[in-house]
C-alpha cells in the first residue's frame, strides 16, 4: 500500500465557458402523474440538464463514493474554469465534503451563456491544477514533518480530471502540452520552496462531453506516457447518463473499487406494510474486499449489474443479524462501502437498517488518553491475589467498601470516612467473634483459630492499604485508621508468636503480595532454565538456611516500619519449594543490576525505616535499629 | 502455520555422497537427517502445527497428510521408496490441491521441498515448465504463485557450487521469484555430510521457526507465554515507512471493553497464546481449559503456580470483554477468549492493522481510557447504553440524505415528495417546505434552474386544482412557494444564496397549525 499514491491527490476541473450552458438533450420527466387524479391534465414539459449540470452533478457522484469509502487521506480540489480559474476549495480535510462542495459550486452558478467564449477556457483551470497539485496536503506535511531525514520518501502524485468541450484533437494535444509545460515550471518553483512540492507523477484524464445526438469531435485514446512526469488519456463521452456512467467507472479505476450486490433482502412494501417483498442492493467498496473469493475459486459472480455491461459485480445473500451480537467473529477485513444508487428505496432502506444501530451514541471522543488507563491497572494489581482461597479479605462482603476506593488515586473525605467505617466494622467484628472466611482447604482440622484468623486477614488488609499509601495524604490517613485500630498489646502478640506455628496460609497471602518482582524473576528464570543445575546445588544450602533455629525473626512489628523485605524462603516455615530459592537467587542476581533503593542502602537487617519525619514531627524518638552507627 | 514437506523421492536423490573413510551415505539420507531434526524441532516447540508430508518424483504421493503426531512423520522418512525422474511441477500442483482443500485459501502455509537440485528432464522438467510458463492458459496455470499466502523453503541436498555448474540455481530462484519473492533457497554449505546438512536447517529452523515468546503484562500481574503461530512482521506503507513493523515481546494490556462494542474486528492475523509452562516439553501449548484446568496440570508443577493467563482467560470469558494490548508504538491487538469446543476455549490474541485508530467505530486507541474518568458513566448506569460506535464527525453520503439526480427516477422521487406534501397543505407545512428546500439547494449547485422553473409552475398548477374543501392556508402556501423557487431560478444572488431557506408564509387563519420553521 502507498499512501501518496496518485489518488492521494485529485483535481477535478470543470468547464465554466458558455457553451456549457448549451443542453445535454437528453430529456427528464419531472411531472409524473399520481395515480386516481384529474383527468384531462397535460404534464408539464420534460426538461433537460445543460452541459454543466451534467459534468458538475457527475463530478459530485464520483467525490460522493470517493469520500464515503475514503474519508480520509484521498482528496479532491475542485477547480471550476471560465475566464479565470475559481478553486472552490482547499486541501484540508475539513474543505473535504460534499455539503461544502455543493455550496461553492452554487455560489459559481451555471455557466452564462452570453458571456465573450473568447475570453474563457479551460486552459485556466489546467494552470491551476498543477499549481495546486504542487502544494503540500496536511497529511503529506505531518509525514515529512514525521520522516526527518527521510522526509522525501513522502511522495507527491495526483490526478487531474478535466471535464470540457474539446473542439478537437489537436485542441485536446494543445491542452496535453501546457498541462506538461505548466508542470515543468511549477516543479521548477517548487524545487526552491519549503511549503510548495515538485509533481513526481501526474495523470491527466481529458474527457470530453458533448450533446446528446451530436458527433464527437474528439477520439478516445488510452492512457500514453507523455513524459516521465505525464500521463494522460482521453475519453469522448455523451452527456448525460453516459457522462456519469464514465465517472463512476473512472472512481472504480482509480481507487481500486468493486462491486458486491446483496440479494434478496427482505423489505416491508410501502403500499402493504404487511407483506415484504425482496430486494438487491448494489455496494461498492475497496475491491480487497474480494481477495479471498477470487482465491478460493468461488466468485459468485453474478452477471454484470444493473447498470449494464462494464463490472463485475459478486453477488451476497443477505442473512438477517441475530440479535445478541456478543460473540466474536473471526474478520480478515472490514471495508466501508458506498451505495450505487444511493437514493434508491432499496439502499436506504438497508442503509438506514445498518445505521439504525439501538446503542446508545455519543457525539464527540472520549477526551481520556490511553495512559490514564494503564496507570489505573498498575494501581489495581499492585495487590492481587490470583487464588480465592489465598485472600481473605477479598472474600469479604464487609471489606468492599475499603477495598473499591482505596485504589483510587485520590480519595474524597467521604472515602476515607467509608474506609474508616469500614475498619471500625472489622474491629466491632473482631470483638463479637464472628467467623471470617478463611479458607482451610490445605489445612488439617478446622484451620486458625478465630484470633488467628483474624491476625491474617488484618495482616492482608494492612498489606492492601500499604500498597497505596503514597497514592495521597488521605490513603495515609486510612492506613493510620487501620494500625491504631488492629493494634494489639505487644505481649500479647509475643505470646501468639511463640505459642503458635505460624500458618503456613498467612506466609503465602503475604508472599502473594509480597513483591511482583517475585513472579516476574521467576518467569526470568525460566528462560536461564540453562543454569537451573546450578541451583539445584545451592537448593541445599537453602534448607540448611530454612531449618535453623537463627533464621530471624522479625523484631516486633512496628507500625510505620514494616516494609519487610526479608526474601520469603527465610520466612517460610513450610518446605521451600526450588520456585521460592529459585526466585531468591534471581532476585539478589537482579538486584545487582540496578541501583539499589535508598531505603534498602540505609536498611539494617534488611528493614529500613519509613517516615521518620513523621515521627519527629510527633516529637518521637526513632526507635529503629542502630541507623546512627550507619552512618 | 501449518507446513507441507515436499521431498524428492527420485532416483538421483541415491547419490552417493562421497565421505571419506565411514560408512556410505545417500543424499535421501541427508535430507531424511535435516527433516528429522526439523520435526524433533517441532515437537517440542510447534507442537500445536500441522505438518503433511508429500514425495515426488514423477508422480506424488500424500504420504502423511496433516498431522500432529511427528512419529508418523518420522516413521514415513525411513519407510520413502526410490522412484523414477524429479517432476517438479505436478508436485507443486499436488501441494496446492492437499493445501487448499484442507485449510483453504486463507491460512498462510510454510512448504519445505527437499531435493538434490537435478530438476528432471523432458516434459515436467523444472526446465520445460518454466520454458512454457508464459504460454499457459487459465486452466493449466503454473501452481506458483500459490493460492494462499505461503513461503517456500527450497533445501537444496547440494553445495552451492554443485548448483551454479548447471543452470538450477536459477531455476530454483525463478521458483520463488514466481512466488512474488515468497521463500528462500538453502544449500549445504561445503562438503556434504550431516554436520552439514545439520547447520542447513538449523538456519531453515531460524528462520521460520523460532518460538515467539513474549511476557504478558498487567499493570504489576505478568505471564510469560508463548504467542502461536509467530506473529508476522507488517509493512504499513512500502513508500513511507517500509520496515517492516514486529510486535513487542512485552505485550501489555491498557484496558477492557465489551465484545458488543469492539464488535468482530477486522484483524491481520489471530494466535494462539500459552503460559509457558515451568517443565518444558510436557504440555506446552495445550489450550487453557475451562473447568478442568485443575484436573489437566494437577500432576505438575506449573499448574500449582497461578498464572495469570488463566485468571486473564476466565475474566474475559465470563464478563464478556476483550483486553486491548499494546504491541507496539501506535500498534494494537486484542486478547480474547475464544471456544474451541463446548469445553474447550483459549487465551487468544488478534493483530490489529498499526496505526493510531485501526477500528474507526472506537476513535483514537490513545483516546479510550478509564470509565471512572468520564464525567458520567458512559454505559448508563444499569450498563444499558454504550458510548460506541462513535459517530463520524462527517457523516457519509447514505446518512446524510444527499440529493443525486443521476438517474430520472432520483429526480422524479424528489418531485413526488413535494407533491404529496403539498396535496396535505396546511398539514404537512414543515415536511412540504422542508424537501421543497432540498430540492433548491440540489438544483442550486447543479446549476439545475430550469428545475426550479418547472417545479415553480408545477405547484401553481396544483393551486389551480385545490378542491374546494381544500384550506385557505394551501393555495397562500403554493403560491407563495412557486414565487419563492422562480425568483431563486433568476439565478441571481439575492435569491439564489445556498444557505437561503424558503420559509412558510405567515398566515392568520385561526386554528390554523402553521408554525414559524
Amino acid at each position: 500500500m502507498k499512501i501518496f499514491s496518485e489518488s492521494h491527490k485529485t483535481v477535478f476541473v470543470v468547464d465554466h465557458c458558455p457553451y456549457m450552458a448549451e443542453s445535454c438533450r437528453q430529456h427528464v420527466e419531472f411531472d409524473m402523474l399520481v395515480k386516481n387524479r384529474t383527468q384531462g391534465i397535460i404534464p408539464l414539459a420534460p426538461i433537460s440538464k445543460s452541459l454543466w449540470t451534467c459534468s458538475v452533478e457527475s463530478s459530485m457522484e464520483y467525490c460522493r463514493i470517493m469520500y464515503d469509502i475514503f474519508p480520509f487521506r484521498k482528496l479532491v480540489n475542485f477547480i471550476v474554469s471560465d475566464s479565470g480559474a475559481h478553486v472552490l476549495n482547499s486541501w484540508t480535510q475539513e474543505d473535504q465534503n460534499l455539503q461544502e462542495l455543493m455550496a461553492a459550486l452554487a455560489a459559481v452558478g451555471p455557466p452564462n451563456p452570453r458571456a465573450d467564449p473568447e475570453c474563457c477556457s479551460i486552459l485556466h483551470g489546467l494552470v491551476a491544477a498543477v499549481e495546486t497539485l504542487c502544494k503540500i496536503t496536511e497529511y503529506q506535511h505531518e509525514a515529512r514533518t514525521l520522516l526527518m531525514e527521510n522526509a522525501e520518501r513522502v511522495g507527491n502524485r495526483g490526478r487531474i480530471i478535466c471535464i470540457t468541450n474539446a473542439k478537437s484533437d489537436s485542441h485536446v494535444r494543445m491542452l496535453e502540452d501546457c498541462v506538461q509545460e505548466t508542470i515543468h515550471e511549477h516543479n521548477k518553483l517548487a524545487a526552491n520552496s519549503d511549503h510548495l512540492m515538485q509533481i513526481q507523477k501526474c495523470e491527466l484524464v481529458l474527457i470530453h462531453t458533448y450533446p446528446v445526438g451530436e458527433d464527437s469531435l474528439v477520439s478516445d485514446r488510452p492512457k500514453k506516457e507523455l513524459s516521465p512526469v505525464l500521463t494522460s488519456e482521453v475519453h469522448s463521452v455523451r452527456a448525460g447518463r453516459h457522462l456519469a456512467t464514465k465517472l463512476n467507472i473512472l472512481v472504480q479505476q482509480h481507487f481500486d473499487l468493486a462491486s458486491t450486490t446483496i440479494t434478496n433482502i427482505p423489505m416491508k412494501e410501502e403500499q402493504h406494510a404487511n407483506t415484504s417483498a425482496n430486494y438487491d442492493v448494489e455496494l461498492l467498496h475497496h475491491k480487497d474486499a474480494h481477495v479471498d473469493f477470487l482465491k478460493s475459486g468461488d466468485t459468485h459472480l453474478g452477471g454484470s449489474s444493473r447498470e449494464g455491461s462494464f463490472k463485475e459485480t459478486i453477488t451476497l445473500k443477505w442473512c438477517t443479524p441475530r440479535t445478541n451480537n456478543i460473540e466474536l467473529h473471526y474478520c480478515t477485513g472490514a471495508y466501508r462501502i458506498s451505495p450505487v444508487d444511493v437514493n434508491s428505496r432499496p439502499s436506504s432502506c438497508l442503509t438506514n437498517f445498518l445505521l439504525n444501530d439501538p446503542r446508545y451514541k455519543i457525539d464527540g471522543s472520549l477526551e481520556i488518553p490511553l495512559e490514564r488507563a494503564k496507570d489505573q491497572l498498575e494501581k489495581h494489581t499492585r495487590y492481587w491475589p490470583m487464588i480465592i482461597s489465598q485472600t481473605t479479605i477479598f472474600n469479604m462482603q464487609a471489606v468492599v467498601p475499603l477495598a473499591s476506593v482505596i485504589v483510587k488515586e485520590s480519595l474524597t473525605e467521604e472515602d476515607v470516612l467509608n474506609c474508616q467505617k469500614t475498619i471500625y466494622n472489622l474491629v466491632d467484628m473482631e470483638r463479637k467473634n464472628d467467623p471470617l472466611p478463611i479458607s482451610t482447604v490445605g489445612t488439617r482440622g478446622k484451620g486458625p483459630k478465630r484470633d488467628e484468623q483474624y491476625r491474617i486477614m488484618w495482616n492482608e488488609l494492612e498489606t492492601l492499604v500499604r500498597a497505596h499509601i503514597n497514592n495521597s495524604e488521605k490513603h495515609q490517613r486510612v492506613l493510620e485508621c487501620l494500625m491504631a485500630c488492629r493494634s494489639k498489646p505487644p505481649e500479647e502478640e509475643e505470646r501468639k508468636k511463640r505459642g503458635r506455628k505460624r500458618e503456613d496460609k498467612e506466609d503465602k497471602s503475604e508472599k502473594t503480595v509480597k513483591d511482583y518482582e517475585q513472579e516476574k524473576s521467576w518467569q526470568d528464570s525460566e528462560r536461564l532454565k540453562g543454569i537451573l543445575e546450578r541451583g539445584k546445588e545451592e537448593l541445599a544450602e537453602a534448607e540448611i538456611i530454612k531449618d535453623s533455629p537463627d533464621s530471624p525473626e522479625p523484631p516486633n512489628k512496628k507500625p510505620l516500619v514494616e516494609m519487610d523485605d526479608t526474601p520469603p524462603v527465610e520466612k517460610s516455615k513450610g518446605p521451600v519449594s526450588l520456585l521460592s530459592f529459585w526466585s531468591n537467587r534471581i532476585n539478589t542476581a537482579n538486584s545487582r543490576k540496578h541501583q539499589e533503593f535508598a531505603g534498602r542502602l540505609n536498611s539494617v537487617n534488611n528493614r529500613a525505616e519509613l517516615y521518620q519525619h513523621l515521627k519527629e514531627e510527633n516529637g518521637m524518638e526513632t526507635t529503629e535499629n542502630g541507623k546512627a552507627s550507619r552512618q | 502455520m501449518p507446513t507441507v514437506v515436499v521431498m524428492d523421492v527420485s532416483l538421483s536423490m541415491t547419490r552417493p555422497v562421497s565421505l571419506e573413510g565411514s560408512e556410505e551415505y545417500q543424499r535421501k539420507h541427508l535430507a531424511a537427517h535435516g527433516l528429522t531434526m526439523l520435526f524433533e524441532h517441532m515437537a517440542t516447540n510447534y507442537k500445536l502445527e500441522f505438518t503433511a508430508l508429500v514425495v515426488f518424483s514423477s508422480l506424488w504421493e500424500l504420504m502423511v497428510p496433516f498431522t500432529r503426531d511427528y512419529n508418523t512423520l518420522q516413521e514415513a522418512l525411513s519407510n520413502m521408496d526410490d522412484y523414477d525422474k524429479t517432476c517438479l511441477e505436478s508436485a507443486l500442483v499436488g501441494v496446492c490441491n492437499i493445501v487448499q482443500q484442507e485449510w483453504g485459501g486463507a491460512i498462510p502455509c510454510q512448504v519445505v521441498l527437499v531435493t538434490d537440485g537435478c530438476l528432471g528432464i523432458g516434459r515436467g522438467s523444472l526446465r520445460h515448465s518454466l520454458a512454457t510458463h508464459s504460454q499457459r492458459s487459465e486452466n493449466n496455470r503454473f501452481p506458483l504463485p500459490f493460492p494462499f499466502p505461503s513461503k517456500l523453503y527450497i533445501m537444496c541436498m547440494a553445495n552451492l557450487e554443485e548448483l551454479q555448474s548447471t543452470d538450477s540455481l536459477d531455476c530454483l530462484e525463478r521458483l520463488i521469484d514466481l512466488n512474488n519473492g515468497e521463500g528462500q533457497i538453502f544449500t549445504i554449505d561445503g562438503p556434504l555430510c550431516l554436520k552439514n546438512v545439520q547447520s542447513m536447517f538449523g538456519k531453515l529452523i531460524d528462520l521460520a521457526y523460532t518460538p515467539f515468546h513474549a511476557v504478558l503484562k498487567c499493570g504489576h500481574l505478568t505471564a510469560d507465554v508463548q504467542v502461536f503461530p509467530r506473529p508476522e512482521p507488517f509493512v504499513v506503507d512500502e513508500e513511507i515507512d517500509p520496515v517492516p513493523k514486529v510486535i513487542n515481546t512485552d505485550l501489555e494490556i491498557v484496558g477492557f471493553i465489551d465484545i458488543a462494542d469492539i464488535s468482530s474486528p477486522p484483524v491481520l492475523s489471530r494466535h494462539l497464546v500459552l503460559p509457558i509452562a515451568l517443565n518444558k516439553g510436557d504440555e506446552v501449548g495445550t489450550g487453557i481449559t475451562d473447568d478442568n484446568e485443575d484436573e489437566n496440570s494437577a500432576n505438575q508443577i506449573a499448574g500449582k503456580i497461578p498464572n495469570f493467563c488463566v485468571l486473564l482467560h476466565g475474566s474475559l470469558k465470563v464478563e464478556g470483554m476483550v483486553a486491548i494490548v499494546q504491541l507496539g508504538p501506535e500498534w494494537h491487538g486484542m486478547l480474547y477468549s475464544q471456544a474451541d469446543s463446548k469445553k474447550k476455549s483459549n487465551l487468544m490474541m488478534s493483530l490489529f492493522e498499526p496505526g493510531p485508530e485501526p477500528l474507526p467505530w472506537l476513535g483514537k486507541m490513545a483516546q479510550l481510557g478509564p470509565i471512572s474518568d468520564a464525567k458520567e458513566n458512559p454505559y448508563g448506569e444499569d450498563d444499558n447504553k454504550s458510548p460506541f460506535p462513535l459517530q463520524p464527525k462527517n457523516k457519509r453520503s447514505y446518512a446524510q440524505n444527499v440529493t443525486v439526480w443521476i438517474k430520472p427516477s432520483g429526480l422524479q422521487t424528489d418531485v413526488q415528495k413535494i407533491l404529496r406534501n403539498a396535496r396535505k397543505l396546511p398539514e404537512k407545512t414543515q415536511t412540504f417546505y422542508k424537501e421543497l428546500n432540498r430540492l433548491r439547494k440540489a438544483a442550486l449547485a447543479f446549476g439545475f434552474l430550469d428545475l426550479l422553473k418547472g417545479v415553480a409552475d408545477m405547484l401553481e398548477r396544483e393551486c389551480t386544482l385545490l378542491p374546494d374543501t381544500a384550506h385557505p392556508d394551501a393555495a397562500f402556501q403554493l403560491t407563495h412557494a412557486a414565487q419563492q423557487l422562480k425568483l431563486a431560478s433568476t439565478g441571481t444572488s439575492e435569491y439564489a444564496g445556498y444557505d437561503h431557506n424558503i420559509t412558510p408564509l405567515q398566515t392568520d387563519f385561526s386554528g390554523s397549525s402553521t408554525e414559524r420553521m
